[in-house]
């Protein structure tokens, strides 16, 4: 700012009026207070935590848990708390991805079937996002756990329905009011062997990959990399499948003898299908809304041009829209996963098992609320911050290059 | 806009027949897919007709309305929320009237013909919320309820009619809403406490508005202007300790007049929260953008339940011992800090849509910081992001729901004082949860076609 116009007359001011000073004097007062209130907050907390006599070190997280988690046989009340705490993190994210799943999904085909020609379809999926996005999710938590499950229709696992395949004695999905079962995987042996084959195919069609799309850049020719590496990859499936003989099977769920139990296939207690099903429709009202708006954002040009290249209207989605929308969408869409991931604290109303409904439980049971809130938030901090900087990177990438 | 509706074809008219050719049996796909949608359409609508008609036990509702309304508020107090509905049915219809009242004023001003936005819109896109309190007031089935209703809509008119008021007295619309609203906090709330306190900041805030300071003589004038705010907030406050009348405190409200005041408190206080917030992330100085950023970025990094826990087991330890707060009070706190961040990444976005250049047209004409802030920036920015404000009043109205899970008895927590009656111990546990949903849905279904209809008058999003 120094200009040949700057004259003797024209000093410096005094120190409390140099705006120079006057912002560096400005931030450390900033930060001093902000340090002042927080150092106030913290021998608070101290003082008064010693007062009442309650410890202030972690030491608790050695201690056993002193009670144990429903529909969780392998964790018993002498595990220690720390064990509990990773219990809570892994029924979250099991919640959470599940949930993940089925809100894409949804929300996908009600996102597209909102830009339907089809009349009905367009209006239904309209009803849809408009009833769902304005219903806060804990009631619709509520009222699957609740209307559906406790006090609903079906009826006790004792009396569970099981609903058969036509033609066959085995059992594809037994309902009750506590328990779900669907078939699952069974072992018989050879699976890490199976999987290890698995992970070379993997690798075969990502070289695949890249050796079609090098091909297609230097000659021209076409890549079709989506047939040469997914059939690549399910020949390695369907050949290592036959090779080791069968390494594992379908496993139809059924009832143990005293109608207790389920005991083979995969069950789900309650909360998790109420927690995952209320999230899950929930989270895809808002994102049938994302793919809406990410659709229609797209340039009405790029329609009309890929039409006048006499592009199909596959290829049209294919090659020129959906690329764009997907530009468009991907950073909402991975907020909405985000936000369903946090939700997934609202398991507590149904008695889902997961960070914080357990880390509630544990405080009624003594633990010191103190310290188990900080490593309650501490765990959906670290995650949520791990996404916003995926999130970060992947919309770098994602950033159109202009010219 | 106007252009682009003029230059396109208008749809050709189809024939009934036509039409369900075009719009629901094009092809085959579509066909099947229609065919399907109406064997489900069907199936839903009957098994809720059957609900809703033949199989509900909705006495669960119709004996409980009061506790689903004003929950365990006491009952020989509840004139104060009839007079509360009155007070805020007026201070409505002034706030609307005022603001349309600008609108015509700067209609005028630009010499454009001011359209009145129309009944037949007002009643489509508060649809919802009209049909619900019918709905409400039916069940009742009492005189009082309509007569509560029908009065503060009456006297809601009444106010809206002060956009014939001349445009100088708009200053004095916006005041009287906020004095009314807070008045109508405080006939349920008493007078007693802090109550005083937000009185007296409108009025030191219209203080220096009302007064006519720039026409005093210098010296006069900083007094004036430093004096007036001060001498208001003194005035109120010996009023008030006159007063001191003892009210219902607002851990005795519950049920729904809850859920309404707990969001409208918090984003009440963490609209001004987060603007200093979003002000310091924007802020040049690294200091404050670095710890304004620290906080936004943990506070949205958590679920608001954690945040609520910590409201509950450590807010209370972390104050001096001794400091005693209710449960709600320390609620609206966490509720207050969480939506704080929110709000400050909404109008972190208002401030960046404005290009730079208006900051540097107030920086050419000589202004400070603060004058550019208070007369250029904020005004364009701030309106840019009303839709997204509203959202997030939405969101945080939803939000109150979780109050339940800290064990308040807001609208959704209701429905255990329900079933904790005998009759209705084990039945009825689904109509009660429709019922929650049905008025979640109606308040905010509502107020999200408001904000629709923000977003296109605004024309945000537009270039």
């Amino acid at each position: 700012m120094v200009t040949t116009t700057t004259s003797k007359t024209h000093s410096r001011p005094p120190f409390w009026r140099d705006l120079r000073v006057l912002r560096v004097v400005g931030q450390f007062v900033a930060i001093i207070l902000v340090g002042l209130v927080l150092w106030w907050l913290f021998t608070n907390l101290v003082d008064n935590l010693n007062r009442a006599g309650i410890r202030t070190d972690f030491g608790f997280l050695t201690q056993p848990t002193q009670f144990t988690v429903p529909y969780f046989n392998t964790f018993n009340a002498r595990n220690p708390v720390w064990q509990m705490v990773l219990v809570g993190v892994k029924n979250t994210f099991l919640a959470g991805s599940v949930g993940i799943i089925i809100a894409s999904v949804l929300g996908l085909v009600v996102g597209i079937l909102r830009l339907s020609n089809n009349w009905l379809a367009a209006r239904l999926a309209t009803v849809f996002v408009e009833f769902f996005r304005n219903i806060p999710p804990l009631v619709v938590i509520v009222f699957f756990g609740s209307a559906v499950f406790t006090f609903g229709p079906l009826p006790i696992l004792s009396e569970a329905l099981e609903l058969r395949l036509p033609g066959s004695s085995d059992t594809f999905l037994l309902l009750s009011n506590d328990r779900w079962g669907i078939p699952g995987f069974t072992s018989r042996g050879n699976v890490p062997a199976y999987l290890g084959i698995l992970v070379v195919g993997l690798v075969i069609s990502v070289l695949l990959w890249i050796w079609r799309t090098r091909v297609n850049l230097s000659t021209g020719e076409p890549h079709h990399r989506v047939l040469w590496s997914l059939g690549a990859l399910l020949a390695f499936a369907g050949l290592g499948y036959l090779v080791l003989g069968g390494p594992f099977g379908v496993e139809w769920p059924s009832l143990s003898e005293n109608r207790r139990l389920i005991v083979s296939g995969f069950a789900m207690n309650w909360g998790f299908m109420a927690l995952t099903g209320a999230l899950g429709l929930y989270t895809a009202s808002h994102i049938a809304e994302i793919v809406r708006g990410s659709i229609q954002a797209v340039p009405k040009g790029q329609t009309e041009a890929s039409s006048a290249l006499a592009l199909s209207a596959f290829q049209r989605y294919r090659f020129v829209v959906l690329p764009q929308a997907l530009r468009i969408a991907v950073p909402p869409v991975i907020n909405q996963y985000l936000n369903l991931v946090k939700n997934t604290s609202l398991g507590l109303a149904v008695a889902y098992a997961e960070l914080t409904a357990l880390t509630q439980t544990s405080i009624a049971n003594g633990r010191p609320a103190v310290q188990s809130i900080v490593v309650m938030m501490a765990i959906y901090l670290a995650f949520s911050l791990t996404i916003s900087l995926a999130l970060n990177v992947v919309n770098r990438r994602l950033q159109l290059v202009t010219r | 806009m106007t252009a682009t509706a003029e230059r396109a074809p208008a749809p050709p008219k189809l024939s009934p027949l036509g039409w369900l050719r075009k719009r629901l049996f094009q092809n085959v796909g579509s066909a099947v897919l229609s065919v399907t949608l109406i064997v489900i359409l069907l199936y839903v609508v009957y098994r809720s007709l059957v609900f809703v008609v033949i199989n509900g036990q909705w006495e669960a509702i119709s004996r409980n309305l009061t506790l689903f309304m004003v929950g365990t508020f006491p009952r020989d107090q509840v004139w104060r929320l009839a007079a509360q509905a009155l007070m805020l049915g007026l201070a409505f219809g002034i706030g609307v009237g005022t603001a349309s009242g600008t609108a015509r004023d700067k209609a005028k001003q630009a010499g454009l013909a001011y359209e009145p936005p129309l009944l037949a819109g007002t009643l489509k896109r508060f649809w919802s919320l009209i049909a619900f309190v019918l709905v409400l007031l039916t069940l009742a089935g009492t005189a009082g309820p309509w007569l509560v209703v029908g009065g503060a809509v009456l006297v809601g008119y009444i106010g809206w009619h002060s956009w014939r008021l001349p445009p100088s007295m708009r200053t004095l619309g916006w005041l009287l809403t906020a004095l009314l609203f807070l008045a109508g906090f405080q006939v349920v709330s008493g007078t007693e406490g802090l109550a005083w306190l937000p009185v007296a900041l409108v009025l030191a805030a219209a203080s220096r508005l009302l007064v006519p300071v720039e026409r005093l003589e210098t010296p006069l004038r900083q007094l004036v202007s430093l004096g007036a705010p001060l001498v208001a907030a003194g005035v109120v406050y010996g009023i008030y300790q006159v007063i001191a009348a003892p009210g219902v405190g607002w851990d005795d409200w519950s049920g729904m007049i809850l859920t309404l005041w707990w969001s409208a408190i918090v984003i009440v206080l963490a609209f001004p929260t987060g603007l200093m917030l979003a002000l310091a992330r924007r802020s040049t100085l690294p200091a404050l953008r670095y710890l304004a950023t620290t906080y936004i970025e943990l506070i949205r990094g958590v679920p608001l339940i954690t945040l609520l826990f910590m409201g509950q087991f450590m807010l209370g330890f972390m104050l001096p011992a001794g400091t005693v707060f209710s449960s709600i009070t320390r609620s609206i706190a966490a509720g207050t800090l969480f939506t704080a961040a929110y709000v400050a990444e909404i109008v972190r976005g208002g401030l960046q849509s404005l290009p730079p250049g208006q900051m540097e047209a107030g920086q050419a004409l000589g202004m400070g910081i603060p004058a550019i802030m208070r007369r250029i920036v904020l005004p364009q920015a701030l309106r840019a992001v009303i839709p997204a404000m509203v959202g997030q009043f939405i969101s945080l109205f939803k939000d109150s729901s979780l109050l339940f899970i800290i064990g308040a008895t807001e609208f959704l927590g209701v429905r255990d004082l329900v079933h904790a009656q005998a009759d209705f111990r084990v039945s009825a546990h689904a109509e009660t949860l429709v019922f929650v949903a049905v008025g979640y849905w109606a308040i905010a279904f509502s107020m999200s076609r408001e904000s629709q209809r923000l977003e296109r008058r605004l024309g945000v999003g537009e270039t």
